[in-house]
């Protein structure tokens, strides 16, 4: 390895790169960085701002059902559950220290009705009728595992990679390896389908140790999409315009004296950009121009499917301005939690779901974006088939299932098994540095040759683990 | 025959041993770790003669030296007022006031400067900036991280402490020792037990049934940052295999964690002098023999009433081997049962108050006689010490193993086996402090003045924070991952010094800002043409604001910043205080700092992000926090000079800028007045206090 500064051709390149560029919320922040850290322009292998090899998928829009949603009453059907619903686990399988302690407590049944769907014949229980219709484009993992027994480090992990805080998440790391393509808006948005904050709150989609300018932007459906969009009220647009040419001059007259100082130019040049941003945000969130059908395959019009519909649809939006990396969690707060009144719980976050979710991939096909948009859908873990008092089910780190679609994925396949009760995964075994590193292959990304150095370590997405499952390009 | 074979393996095993200083391990290092800069000791440097006609003191010659190998000239000085706001803003966090300018200015004394330099490191304004250095490496909060973010009720006093020793200027080798082992060293000084909750500040999540492994992350966490802040080594690595690039194994990974291996976190410590806590120990003790049959006999009839009824999460969630820890007497358990049912029982409480109701049938009888028995040794019983809460012990004399992972072998305290491969000597403290010394013996390892790492590291991160860059740009990474050091010979004079004037850091920042290298102008056409990163420091830096600064900096120009130092922390958003004195809610930081790149407080963090974003300035101009500065600075500009707009704009931009406007500026500044109201109009006066806090003359320092 090279551990000699790079001279300054590069760091002059990148750094007008990043001044041309601009990258709205994003790419600038690295100029002030580039001024004073030498091994950091060092550090990336791969080139900011494009893939490493020919990527299948150019954006991605992560579905996070947060709380746990219960993959063997969904995805994942195990008819010795049922035969042995009421009863201890059998002593061969080994104990899990869970959430609750529910180790020793009796099974219990799932008693959805299941069915084999679409030409590929994947089951899904009659909780999800309307995703179910969208089966052959899915990839459906049903091995999936994670370490963190609680919401906090399960969610964490699930963004991070690592149920400890402190790292950047996924969305970050695709902002920071490809940047965005379109500078007044975000590379990497967030959205929430209710008001409450999912469990860990932004930290979920902070960039950790990485320069803020790579974290998500909080989106909300409104008049005021970003925090700090619009001008305060009291003052005119004249007004307005007027600070900032005052402010353009001082800026100015600061500069003339410091030209070198490339960090003024783009403190400048953040104005400039906010400026921008002010003008174009408010059309991108705008739906007056959506049709009434589109609308209605989202969900609107009924209380139950608007709110996630809704995001569904700016998610939509988003990616068709080019914003790189768009997350919303359904249920923020941990509402598919279930430890008691399954029933009652699931039915209420299926009802809210499914057909947004099936509208988005529906719409995403019509339009031609599926192709470069990955889907993904999941929560941070699955739930135990041991029962919880009487009607729900503890957390299952150990054996869960999400599923991808589109951005390259071969549709139609079912990836991985869990064992006969459906609480530990089994074959083609996929930890959350494997899903990432999977997403980081469609997006020509090597997730071990994406490098942050933080603290001189070179640091990647999948701390220096995870094996992409290329696999599920071709089935 | 065999065992004479036997016999000679081992004698040559032994010679070997001693030819390797004591250690198999030693052998697995080349000659390159072996010359590794960092390790090699501090050199006492001759000062150059470079810098004639230029240099005010050593630093100035070994900088000059440098530039002329690199063909480089110093920049001019900058001018005084660009000086003042600089050095205020260096040493106070704060730009300077109307009358520190205005004093500066007006003294041309020879000695002026450095005058001005003493007023600063004696104001307390001083240790509330330089605690932000601290604060970051040791990711102090008030809260616990993870979803329940519980507030910690006790920590600001650590974060008291630390303003105070950057004030009182305490030696940094008695505050490195207070921090890792106050409790064995100065057991009866409550300061020095407050700053052990440096082993108290990581993330913890207070319903994880995995207890074992939640505390094996906190060893871990203890050990990664006390590597981190107080060597400048990443450890890290480490844990799971050998270093990749630098010659630490696994081995000195759990060599070094054995130190903190025993840690025990308290809730109740007692503040007592050895002599103190060994009369208190003896009665204590005197009681307890006498009583143990009867608090035996109890232990059996309470405990299970008391944890079936637990409040919080309860008894029943966790695993059958957490459960046989919790339900032994304390006495009892092992050091390692001990930390892990007391880590355990944080997550419920007991009901002792409510047993009366809750002891039935035939035991009752038996529990009441039992109880009398025991308050019958009431009058022998000491009462307890005073209290100190959210500190470290350790769980007791004897220490818990420390293993290897996988292989599971037994490792012993000892340092970076590269400097040191023997084992550690450790020295039992009094029996009374029941504590293992291990952290004792690390703490006077770290501040031997012979360690290559400690005063390097230390001078190293002072000069970052004035020069904007490290003499290693790495500041907590001296290995082969950072960068060695650009100019090594000033590294070690300025270390060596530092260690000479007996660790005092206030003495090195005043030698740090009065030298002449950092007197230079922000503006050097040659240096900024050939040397665009500064690496040869022939000009000052130009920085942004830190988050605190851009926070206290507003504040104070606004007027509105309210001085009370100390006590429990306030919300940032709701109050005036000082930015340190705020409430580090990780989950929940503070939106203005926040986008100033505040760091997230869960992990160490030897140097802030600087980031340029839009988000910044869209909150510096549409946010309601911002606006309402900016009117109270108007207000405040129009009482002092009513209806005199030209004198509320030279205030104006003295205040945000350190500079009194040019005559275009002015007159820019009163059409801008006119345009948006009359020139007497407040809310006219705010929007043009707005734009200054906007300007780039406010938010970066050159």
């Amino acid at each position: 390895m090279n551990f000699e500064a790079p001279m300054t051709d590069r760091l002059f390149s990148r750094r007008e790169l990043l001044l041309r560029g601009g990258g709205g919320f994003g790419a600038l922040a690295l100029s002030g960085m580039l001024a004073r850290d030498k091994t950091f322009a060092a550090a990336e292998p791969m080139a900011l701002g494009q893939a490493q090899f020919a990527p299948k998928a150019k954006n991605v829009i992560f579905l996070f059902m947060e709380g746990g949603p219960s993959h063997i009453d969904l995805f994942d059907p195990k008819p010795l559950l049922n035969k042995l619903s009421g009863q201890r686990m059998p002593e061969s399988f080994k104990r899990p220290i869970t959430a609750m302690g529910e180790a020793e407590s009796p099974l219990l049944a799932s008693p959805r009705k299941w069915k084999r769907h679409g030409q590929s014949g994947i089951w899904v229980s009659d909780w999800l009728p309307h995703t179910a219709e969208c089966v052959d484009d899915l990839a459906v993992i049903r091995s999936c595992w994670t370490n963190g027994i609680n919401h906090s480090g399960g969610v964490c992990q699930m963004n991070t990679c690592q149920p400890l805080a402190g790292r950047p998440c996924l969305g970050s790391w695709v902002n920071y390896g490809l940047g965005t393509e379109n500078e007044n808006l975000p590379a990497f948005v967030v959205m929430t389908d209710t008001k409450s904050t999912p469990v860990n709150g932004p930290r979920n989609w902070s960039a950790g140790f990485m320069p803020a300018a790579y974290q998500g932007i909080r989106l909300s459906p409104g008049t005021e999409p970003f925090r700090h969009l619009n001008i305060p009220k009291g003052v005119t647009t004249a007004t307005h315009r007027r600070k900032l040419e005052l402010l353009r001059r001082l800026n100015e007259q600061h500069q003339a004296t410091r030209e070198h100082q490339s960090e003024l130019e783009a403190r400048i040049r953040s104005y400039e950009l906010a400026y921008r941003m002010q003008a174009t945000a408010p059309e991108a969130v705008d739906l007056t121009s959506e049709t009434d059908a589109t609308k209605r395959l989202y969900g609107f019009g009924n209380k139950d499917t608007e709110p996630f519909g809704r995001c569904c649809l700016l998610a939509r939006r988003m990616v068709e301005r080019g914003v790189r990396f768009v997350q919303i969690y359904h249920g923020a707060g941990s509402k598919w939690d279930s430890h008691s009144k399954m029933e009652e719980n699931h039915s209420r976050q299926c009802r809210q779901s499914d057909l947004p979710t099936a509208g988005l991939l529906k719409d995403l096909k019509s339009r031609g974006l599926l192709e470069e948009t990955l889907v993904i859908w999941g929560g941070e873990f699955g739930r135990t088939p041991m029962s919880e008092k009487g009607d729900g089910r503890d957390h299952n780190p150990t054996g869960f299932t999400m599923w991808m679609a589109g951005g390259g994925v071969k549709g139609g396949q079912v990836i991985g098994t869990t064992d006969e009760l459906g609480l530990r995964a089994t074959e083609d075994r996929l930890h959350v540095h494997d899903l990432h590193a999977t997403v980081l292959h469609l997006l020509g990304i090597r997730n071990l040759d994406l490098i942050y150095r933080y603290k001189g370590r070179p640091e990647t997405p999948t701390i220096n683990e995870g094996v992409a499952y290329t696999k599920i390009t071709s089935g | 025959m065999g065992v004479v074979v036997f016999a000679a393996v081992i004698q040559r095993f032994a010679i070997l041993w001693a030819l390797l200083g004591g250690s198999v391990f030693a052998a697995e290092f080349s000659q390159a770790d072996r010359d590794w800069w960092a390790f090699q000791p501090v050199r006492q440097a001759a000062v150059p003669a470079d810098g004639g006609g230029w240099a005010l003191n050593g630093i100035d010659r070994f900088i000059a030296r440098k530039l002329a190998a690199n063909g480089l000239t110093v920049a001019t000085a900058a001018d005084r007022r660009t000086l003042v706001r600089r050095v205020c803003l260096d040493l106070t966090g704060l730009p300077p006031t109307l009358e520190q300018i205005a004093k500066f200015l007006g003294d041309d004394s020879p000695g002026a400067y450095e005058k001005l330099v003493d007023r600063l490191l004696e104001s307390p304004r001083y240790g509330e900036a330089q605690a932000s250095l601290w604060l970051d490496l040791v990711r102090y909060a008030d809260s616990d991280g993870y979803n329940a973010d519980h507030y910690r009720p006790e920590a600001w006093q650590y974060r008291d402490y630390v303003i105070r020793s950057f004030n009182t200027d305490k030696p940094y080798d008695l505050f490195v020792r207070e921090q890792l082992a106050g409790d064995e060293i100065d057991p009866g000084n409550r300061d020095a037990l407050i700053a052990t909750m440096f082993l108290r500040h990581w993330i913890y999540e207070y319903n994880q049934r995995d207890v074992e492994t939640q505390w094996h992350e906190i060893l871990a966490d203890i050990t990664n940052v006390s590597a981190d802040a107080l060597l400048g080594m990443g450890l890290q690595c480490a844990r799971c295999h050998d270093h990749k690039f630098d010659p630490i194994t696994q081995r000195d990974y759990f060599r070094m964690q054995a130190f903190f291996t025993p840690l025990l976190p308290r809730d109740s410590m007692p503040v007592g002098t050895v002599a103190q806590r060994e009369k208190f120990l003896k009665k204590h003790n005197a009681w307890a023999a006498a009583t143990d049959e009867v608090r035996g006999q109890l232990h059996a009839i309470e405990q299970p009433v008391l944890l079936k009824h637990a409040t919080g999460e309860g008894f029943n969630k966790f695993i059958t081997k957490i459960k046989t820890m919790i339900r032994k007497r304390p006495g009892q358990r092992t050091a390692y049962e001990q930390q892990i049912a007391t880590m355990s029982e944080r997550q419920f409480g007991l009901e002792p108050e409510k047993l009366p109701e809750r002891i039935e049938g035939g035991s009752k009888a038996k529990w009441e006689q039992l109880r009398a028995e025991l308050a019958a040794f009431d009058p022998e019983e000491p009462k307890p010490l005073p209290q100190v809460k959210f500190v470290v012990s350790d769980a007791g004399p004897l220490a818990p193993a420390t293993r290897m992972p996988k292989s599971g072998a037994l490792v012993e305290p000892g340092f970076l086996s590269i400097l040191d491969p023997g084992l550690a000597n450790i020295t039992p403290p009094p029996a009374a402090l029941q504590s293992t010394g291990r952290r004792t013996a690390l703490a006077n390892w770290i501040t031997r003045p012979d360690n290559p790492l400690t005063s390097r590291v230390l001078v190293n991160r002072l000069w970052q924070r004035h020069f904007g860059r490290g003499l290693a740009a790495n500041a907590s990474d001296f290995g082969k991952l950072g960068e060695p050091p650009t100019h090594p010979e000033l590294l070690d004079w300025l270390a060596a010094r530092f260690v000479a004037n007996g660790w005092s850091v206030k003495k090195m920042h005043r030698l740090m800002v009065t030298s002449a290298t950092y007197r230079q102008a922000s503006v050097n056409a040659q240096s900024e043409r050939t040397d665009p990163t500064n690496t040869w420091f022939a000009r000052a830096p130009i920085s942004r604001l830190s988050a605190e600064q851009v926070r206290d900096g507003l504040l104070a120009v606004s007027g509105e910043l309210d001085l009370q130092t100390g006590g429990e922390g306030v919300v940032a958003a709701e109050s005036n205080h000082r930015s340190v004195y705020r409430k580090v809610m990780r989950n929940n930081p503070d939106d203005v700092m926040h986008t100033f790149d505040l760091p997230d407080h869960i992990s160490h963090t030897p140097q802030r992000n600087v980031t340029t974003t839009a988000t910044q300035s869209l909150l510096l101009l549409n946010s309601e926090w911002t606006r309402k500065r900016a009117a109270a600075l108007a207000e405040r500009l129009a009482k002092r000079h009513p209806g005199d707009a030209v004198a509320q704009v030279v205030v104006a931009q003295e205040l945000a800028f350190g500079q009194a406007p040019l005559p275009s500026q002015l007159g820019d500044a009163l059409e801008f007045l006119a345009a948006c109201g009359a020139t007497d109009d407040l809310a006219a006066l705010g929007e043009y206090c707005h734009v200054l806090m906007n300007a780039n003359a406010f938010l970066y320092v050159d």
